[in-house]
């Protein structure tokens, strides 16, 4: 078979396997970063506005909007300062909700937040907008200690209907948190994946909730009960929430005015949670630009390790060169032996690079849908990536022009000497 | 320029930059069609610098080259690289073939640039290597015998069928019995293809085999005092 441009410069690539392979490498490595960070971007974004759902306010007492959203929509901490039932009564009673659901926070299991919530709470809030939870499994709660798992929850401890488990009062990984084996809770149900953090979370009765609260205060106050506790022995005290998810339905017109009012009292924190996520990523958004940023440097000076590594074999090279100028090929012709010899190493390492891109999102992604709950789908359009292949060979070929000068300039005369 | 001749040089010299006087100079040389000329001279006569300007690598500071009728110094770039290719073959004391390569990579190389249809090749490459004596045509270069690589670089040398083969210093390395051998395959070669041969060498125990012998102080003295 003929000899062709192409397999000088496979062969020269080869014959320097160490140092293309390096290069190749550092190409990859910059662009599956820059890969991951784009692609990242607009659907962490998704992932997050998914979770606010139809929630058109969040009333707590979180010291701000924003820890507010992230502690009652996205479980990253339990609220510190929890509502007495009696106030949540006078606020829902105060405003014109379509619904105002309590959420109490503070049991967990393995990991998991277990939620006290109404039954209505499946009815009323939908965790993605338009969408309300569904149940893959089983049933919703009809009675204290039952469990209904979310999606996530069910896949990481394994439970399935019918077990009974004992939780924790206190949040996953607090140093408070203590088992609570006098109360046994079965699982009653498993709902459908829903792509938010809600589907890590595990949900209750408000009850169960105060009830185990109640068990410790008798505890700490002394009293022993000689049979198990129950609802009934609840007092004022005990019931306590820690959120309220509220929406006013369809009358928007005073979502404002409202907002204003319960946010001119220093007892309410309210939040708009689509705002606050929107607010979240502009801030996140920042550092993002900075990301990709330090990517794109990182690719740059992968550029520059391209000119150095065929910077360096010219010195090796001259002689190949000069005996090609011999044989015939024009100064422009070794030119674009090197210069094609640049584009395909960015060839090969934006290919690798999006194929690491691409696993790299995988991973992260699992990773967030563990810990966070959130199904974040990091993905281009085919054009996005073959783009970023394009980009990189365009730099890589910049990066070649120095090392193909010196191809050009190169004197054959001088190079072909003999040596010693 | 007369009819049936490879290669005219008419009253050229060369100074290199700094240099008081002419490096090389050259009053006439014509060299026919297949004719085998060997030119001899000692060391620092400038025999190299006569094959680097007749091939067009260097350019006189006066005079002409004709090879086949072309002035080669006439044609600029891309168009003396292409004509080099195709009408000149050479040939170096160190051989200078693409390491990395293989035997027959090497041929196929010089046949890039060849007018030659690109599905001819491989088969002329193999043909040439093994009238050559190339054992092994897919092995890299660097794992062949120098006596393998000298029929390597030789082959390379005519693979395009060029009119004139210039040959640096083709023996330098090896004693006088493996010398006349190879003059003997290279001549064979050329004659083979019908390519004239200008060799230049210091070894005057050679100047037998050849059509024409000529001293570079006697074509220095025929140009006269420049």
């Amino acid at each position: 078979m003929a000899l062709r441009d192409w397999d000088i410069v496979t062969r020269s690539v080869k014959a320097r396997m160490f140092s293309s392979v390096t290069t190749i490498v550092t190409v990859a490595i910059a662009l599956a970063l820059v890969t991951l960070l784009v692609s990242m971007k607009s659907s962490a974004r998704d992932a997050f506005s998914r979770g606010t759902g139809n929630a058109q306010m969040l009333i707590s007492r979180d010291p701000s909007a924003l820890t507010s959203v992230l502690n009652s929509l996205f479980y990253t901490d339990v609220p510190t300062n929890p509502i007495p039932w009696s106030d949540y009564e006078a606020l829902s009673g105060s405003y014109p909700f379509a619904f105002a659901e309590p959420t109490a926070m503070g049991d967990s299991y393995k990991g998991h937040y277990v939620v006290g919530v109404r039954q209505t709470y499946f009815v009323n809030f939908f965790p993605i907008a338009g969408q309300p939870f569904g149940l893959d499994e089983g049933r919703v709660f009809s009675d204290d200690f039952e469990l209904v798992l979310g999606s996530e929850a069910q896949r990481m401890t394994g439970l399935r209907i019918g077990d009974e488990i004992s939780i924790m009062h206190g949040a996953p990984r607090s140093k408070g948190a203590h088992a609570h084996g006098e109360f046994v809770y079965e699982v009653v149900g498993v709902l459908e994946p829903t792509g938010s953090a809600h589907d890590r979370a595990m949900f209750s009765s408000l009850e169960s909730a105060w009830v185990l609260h109640a068990f410790d205060r008798l505890l700490d106050e002394g009293v022993t009960l000689d049979r198990p506790m129950t609802r009934l022995d609840l007092e004022a005290q005990d019931k306590q929430i820690t959120g309220v998810v509220a929406s006013l339905g369809a009358r928007t017109a005073a979502l404002n005015q409202i907002l204003a009012r319960i946010g001119r009292d220093p007892n309410w924190t309210v939040a708009q949670p689509a705002d606050t996520v929107r607010k979240l990523f502009s801030i996140v958004g920042s550092v993002d630009q900075i990301l990709i940023a330090m990517g794109i440097a990182v690719l740059l000076s992968s550029g520059v390790s391209i000119m150095v590594a065929l910077y360096n074999s010219m010195e090796q090279r001259r002689r190949q060169i000069a005996i090609l100028r011999v044989l015939g090929a024009s100064r422009w012709r070794v030119f674009n032996l090197v210069l094609t010899e640049s584009a395909l190493i960015g060839l090969v390492g934006g290919a690798l690079g999006v194929v690491f891109g691409i696993v790299g999102g995988r991973v992260v992604s699992g990773v967030l849908e563990a810990r966070l709950g959130l199904v974040v789908e990091p993905a281009l359009p085919l054009p996005g990536y073959l783009g970023m292949i394009l980009v990189t060979i365009v730099l890589s070929m910049m990066a070649g022009i120095i090392p193909a000068c010196v191809a050009y300039r190169t004197s054959v005369v001088r190079a072909l000497r003999p040596m010693g | 320029m007369m009819a049936g001749t490879a290669l005219s040089i008419e009253n050229l010299m060369y100074q290199y930059p700094g240099a008081h006087g002419p490096s090389v100079r050259v009053g006439s040389l014509v060299v026919g069609e297949g004719e085998h000329v060997v030119l001899t001279g000692s060391s620092g006569s400038g025999k190299s610098t006569i094959l680097n300007l007749v091939s067009g690598l260097m350019d006189p500071t006066r005079g002409r080259v004709l090879v086949h009728g072309t002035d080669i110094h006439a044609l600029k770039g891309a168009k003396r690289d292409r004509f080099r290719g195709r009408t000149i073959g050479m040939v170096f004391q160190t051989h200078n073939l693409l390491s990395g390569f293989s035997a027959m990579d090497n041929v196929l190389a010089a046949l890039m640039f060849s007018a030659q249809p690109r599905r001819e090749h491989d088969a002329h490459a193999r043909e040439l290597l093994e009238r050559l004596g190339i054992e092994r045509p897919g092995a890299r270069v660097e794992a062949l015998s120098i006596g393998q690589q000298q029929r390597v670089a030789v082959a390379r040398a005519v693979a395009c069928r060029p009119a004139l083969v210039l040959a640096d210093e083709p023996t330098a390395a090896l004693d006088p019995e493996h010398a006349r051998g190879a003059v003997e395959m290279l001549e064979g070669a050329c004659r083979a293809v019908g390519a004239a041969l200008v060799c230049v060498t210091h070894d005057l125990s050679l100047v037998d085999r050849f059509d024409r012998h000529r001293e570079l102080s006697e074509l220095s003295n025929e140009a006269g005092v420049s």
